[in-house]
């Protein structure tokens, strides 16, 4: 065409060799891991105990880039987001830095703008993006991939991929805000001398939709007694539950009461993002392993008990902190207190999980299996261990299953071998930095002095490890260590949790456990916002608990002091 | 009424180049109503009076003095000085004065050779500046007309110790235009002593005052030698916040064989004694609001609890200074704290921390 052979001119100018400055947003995707990363510190990300297979690498793409493109609207003023380097399967987390400090407090002054504006509007927004969010997963709730032509699955791909962008685009546009609110509270706790360790204990006792979810199990294990099904629950794996049930009118009444339940609350996995997770829709088991936790500890937790002294334990920390403060300080402390309950982190981080984290990839992993089930795979599952692309090209028939056949062999091969070595990878790549000060790694993400100095002294005899003390009380027990939330059926009443960390998925173990250890974490991660809620003492950041201490070493977990005891080895 | 004596209680505004500022603080405080300690001064114009008596000597050592940073010479004026200071018998007539003061003084407190703290009030521009706070000297616990004139005559020496000397030489002050007057009042028995502050002395908050205590005298305190117990109060309500019981290890006491305050180690039983209970607590804080009220701004005020204290009596105030150590820029004695929870979590979210890493 004329038009194309114009432009073919020794001074052409646009897009020559990449040489344009680049836009705003620096889109960098998760990459392999360098010698010359190592000069940076980078934090092996909890979130992703599994590590990533490659459709789950498309998925956790999509979500560092939204934290790129929302820190840059608030904006935030230190980092321009999170980004990833990849070692092995494992995805080693870090914050894009603003350098230019003319930017940073250009950026501060933009922030000062418009976060108190989008924390006094919050409540509304939330209630807004949880419609939206409704709305959007409706359609992916109410289609069955299965019945989609061929040429219909493609787009159905696409629009669940679409929706867990867009999802994940609403996920940061609330966490910065709030967590910039979280953030001046602490600072003002800071500077009135509050200690940190009470200062999310302020904001304990609210009620959240994964305690919701935890409330329908318990009552469902209620159910199982009152139908007289106790014996057939003990000693059968629960993937076998189903099947047994079905031959009684009592088994099937509590499947009838199970499957409701499944319905509004098995759009759910026990870990985010990546794909591989089963959500409860496809197999319950979690949620029975969950009913059979409670009728083991028989009754034993109570929830309304518990949430009574989460609420006492808030109010008594409140009222301890205010009798240290001058009028005008506990003035200013009730406003900002106000503030951060009407737009409570803590609180959102448990609601949000449901609305987003817990749930946004599963349309995603139901459309990518319809499409290796309408290729002919003869495995579904291997959809998982192809992108998006990939897929793409299946479904439009540019591409067979079989061509895919060695390459999803490797794939699975090499995410297994990458996943058995999760618990050898290193907690942090790089030098620490010399001291933390920055509340957000050292709240949320649990990089503080304790956790850097534990990593540095690997003592394998050890019998004291420290850490953060998040939930008060002491609690003994037998060690139970956990690599994922899969396993929380081997979890006995009274055990002590030892475990990385805990996502949602994890919540229910909860209700049986005496304490909590975890190796990464700070008060405001999700083990520790859930042992506030449960009354279970926990302590995190211990940073190497899950290998010092082993199946069946009786410990004690101090929550006060932030000590974890081994008391007798197993 | 002769110039040379002055009583507290009949101090009246206008007499600090009497006074000095330090006693004339005292006579203001006590017209105030203040519970101050009964006692007398020694003038200026007696100083003054004394000094002539030496003022070629004086004069002589320091010409010979040209530079302050000469610390040899600056030293031997000094000592030289002194020694003629304490050589140099009072003026009778200054002597008779005192001793019949210091009788009225016996008799006004119906105690015999009433045992007293001799203060040195320094008058002129800097006398209470903080490069001169604590300069002067006290004598606590000195009884008898002969130790009294003896302590006076060190505190006139006080005025040309090297440190004295080299400040004056350094602004270009006339050492006759500083003279010092001598407090000597009535010694409280103390039980516990301490400092007042009305304005939280480290943060500069308006809205928190600190209290700092020992047992004993307070001189352990005021020169640093003890961890004190340490208070805070809100000022608006006067309530208690924070109560941090210390480890103290020394402590001013009465040592009857001598005669005279001495530091010592702090007997164990009241090493971890909590010193103040809430009424003595509010006692001092109603003396410390009293003082600023008066005066307008931020004080610090030194107090005493006299072991015959009673619930409901006041605490004695020696010493009330405005307050000068508070940070340029701190609480505006306004009250209110100027809280900004956006502006904190900004300055949080630019961490210096941030910064440096890179």
């Amino acid at each position: 065409m004329d038009l194309v052979a114009k432009m073919l001119h020794a001074g052409a100018y646009p897009h020559s060799d990449g040489v344009g400055h680049p836009g705003p947003i620096i889109v960098e995707q998760a990459r392999w891991l360098t010698e010359a990363d190592l000069e940076a510190f980078w934090v092996l990300d909890n979130h992703y105990p599994r590590g990533m297979s490659p459709l789950g690498f498309d998925l956790v793409n999509i979500v560092g880039t939204m934290t790129q493109a929302i820190a840059e609207r608030i904006p935030l003023p230190p980092g321009r987001g999170l980004h990833a380097v990849v070692g092995g399967t494992h995805i080693y987390a870090a914050e894009i830095p603003v350098t230019s400090e003319w930017e940073m407090g250009y950026r501060g002054y933009r922030a000062a703008q418009s976060i108190p504006r989008m924390i006094a509007g919050f409540a509304d927004a939330w209630q807004e993006a949880v419609e939206e969010l409704e709305t959007g997963f409706a359609h992916f709730r109410e289609t069955d991939p299965s019945t989609l032509a061929p040429h219909e699955l493609g787009r159905h791909l696409e629009d669940a991929v679409t929706f867990h962008r867009r999802a994940w685009e609403i996920h940061f546009e609330m966490m910065y805000p709030l967590l910039a609110n979280y953030v001046g509270f602490y600072g003002l706790c800071a500077e009135f001398g509050i200690p940190p360790g009470e200062i999310s204990k302020f904001l304990q006792g609210y009620d959240t939709k994964i305690m919701e979810t935890d409330r329908e199990l318990w009552k469902l294990a209620q159910v199982v007694q009152e139908l007289g099904l106790e014996e057939t629950f003990v000693g059968r794996p629960v993937g076998e539950l189903r099947p047994v049930l079905e031959t009684t009118p009592a088994g099937r009444g509590f499947l009838e009461q199970l499957d409701a339940f499944l319905d509004r609350f098995g759009w759910r996995t026990e870990g985010i993002i990546e794909p591989t997770f089963v959500p409860w829709i496809e197999d319950p088991s979690p949620a029975l392993a969950a009913i059979r936790g409670f009728l083991a500890g028989s009754g034993s937790f109570d929830f309304e008990a518990a949430h009574t002294a989460s609420v006492e334990e808030r109010e008594q920390a409140v009222a301890a902190a205010k009798a240290r403060l001058t009028v005008e300080e506990q003035e200013a402390f009730e406003t900002a207190l106000a503030g951060c309950r009407a737009a409570n982190f803590a609180w959102w981080n448990e609601e949000h999980n449901y609305y987003i984290d817990m749930r946004s990839h599963i349309p995603v992993r139901r459309a990518a299996m319809a499409i290796a089930r309408s290729a002919g795979a003869a495995e579904p599952e291997d959809a998982l261990f192809l992108y998006v692309e990939e897929l793409l090209d299946v479904a439009a028939g540019r591409r067979t299953w079989a061509e895919f056949d060695a390459v999803v062999r490797d794939r699975r091969a090499f995410f297994r071998e990458w996943w058995d070595r999760r618990s050898e990878m290193p907690k942090v790549l790089g030098p620490p930095p010399p001291e933390v000060t920055d509340p957000v790694l050292k709240e949320i993400l649990g990089v503080n002095e304790d956790f850097l100095r534990s990593l540095q002294e690997v003592d394998a005899d050890a019998v004291e490890l420290r850490g953060t003390p998040v939930s008060s009380g002491v609690a003994r027990g037998r060690a139970r260590v956990l690599r994922s939330a899969d396993e929380i059926g081997l979890i006995e009443p009274g055990d002590i949790l030892i475990c990385e960390a805990t996502t949602p998925s994890w919540t229910p173990a909860f209700g049986i456990i005496g304490g909590c250890v975890c190796d990464t974490g700070g008060t405001l991660s999700h083990a520790s916002i859930v042992s506030r809620e449960y009354r279970v003492p926990c302590v995190v950041g211990v940073g190497v608990g899950s290998r010092v201490i082993s199946d069946g070493d009786i410990v004690e977990v101090d929550g006060d002091e932030g000590v974890v005891r081994i008391v007798e080895r197993g | 009424m002769s110039g040379l004596i002055r009583w507290i209680g009949d101090l009246a505004e206008g007499d600090l180049p009497v006074a000095g500022a330090k006693l004339a603080r005292l006579g203001e405080l006590r017209a105030l109503g203040l519970c101050v300690p009964e006692g007398f001064v020694v003038t200026t114009d007696a100083y003054r009076r004394f000094v002539a008596s030496v003022a070629g000597f004086v004069d002589r050592h320091l010409e010979a003095v040209t530079d302050p940073g000469d610390l040899d010479r600056v030293e031997a004026a000094s000592a030289a000085i002194r020694h003629a200071f304490e050589a140099t018998p009072i003026p009778d007539e200054i002597a008779d004065r005192i001793a019949d003061a210091y009788e009225e003084l016996s008799e006004r407190c119906r105690d015999l050779n009433v045992p007293t703290a001799v203060r040195s009030s320094a008058v002129g521009e800097d006398a209470e500046s903080a490069s001169f706070a604590g300069q002067f000297e006290t004598y606590l616990g000195v009884a008898g007309v002969e130790r009294v004139l003896e302590a006076v005559r060190r505190c006139w020496a006080g005025t040309f110790t090297p440190r004295a000397v080299a400040y004056r030489l350094r602004r270009g002050i006339d050492h006759r235009e500083s003279p010092m007057a001598v407090g000597v009042v009535e010694l409280v028995h103390a039980r516990a002593s301490g400092v007042a502050f009305t304005i939280h002395p480290v943060t500069g908050k308006a809205d928190r005052m600190v209290v700092e205590c020992s047992w004993g005298w307070g001189e352990a305190v005021v020169q640093g030698l003890v961890t004190p117990d340490h208070i805070e109060i809100g000022k608006t309500d006067r309530r208690v916040l924070d109560y941090r019981v210390a480890r103290k290890e020394m402590v001013s006491l009465f040592d009857y064989a001598r005669g005279e305050v001495v530091e010592r180690p702090m007997p164990p039983r009241f090493r971890d004694l909590r010193v103040l209970d809430e009424e003595e607590i509010a006692a001092v804080v109603d003396a410390a609001l009293r003082i600023e009220d008066h005066y307008g701004y931020p004080v610090d005020v030194e107090w005493v609890i006299s072991r015959h204290r009673r619930p409901g009596d006041p605490v004695a105030v020696v010493q009330a200074r405005p307050e000068t150590s508070r940070p340029a820029g701190g609480g505006d004695g306004s009250g209110a704290p100027a809280v900004d929870v956006a502006q904190l979590a900004r300055s949080f979210l630019l961490g210096e921390s941030r910064r440096d890493r890179r």
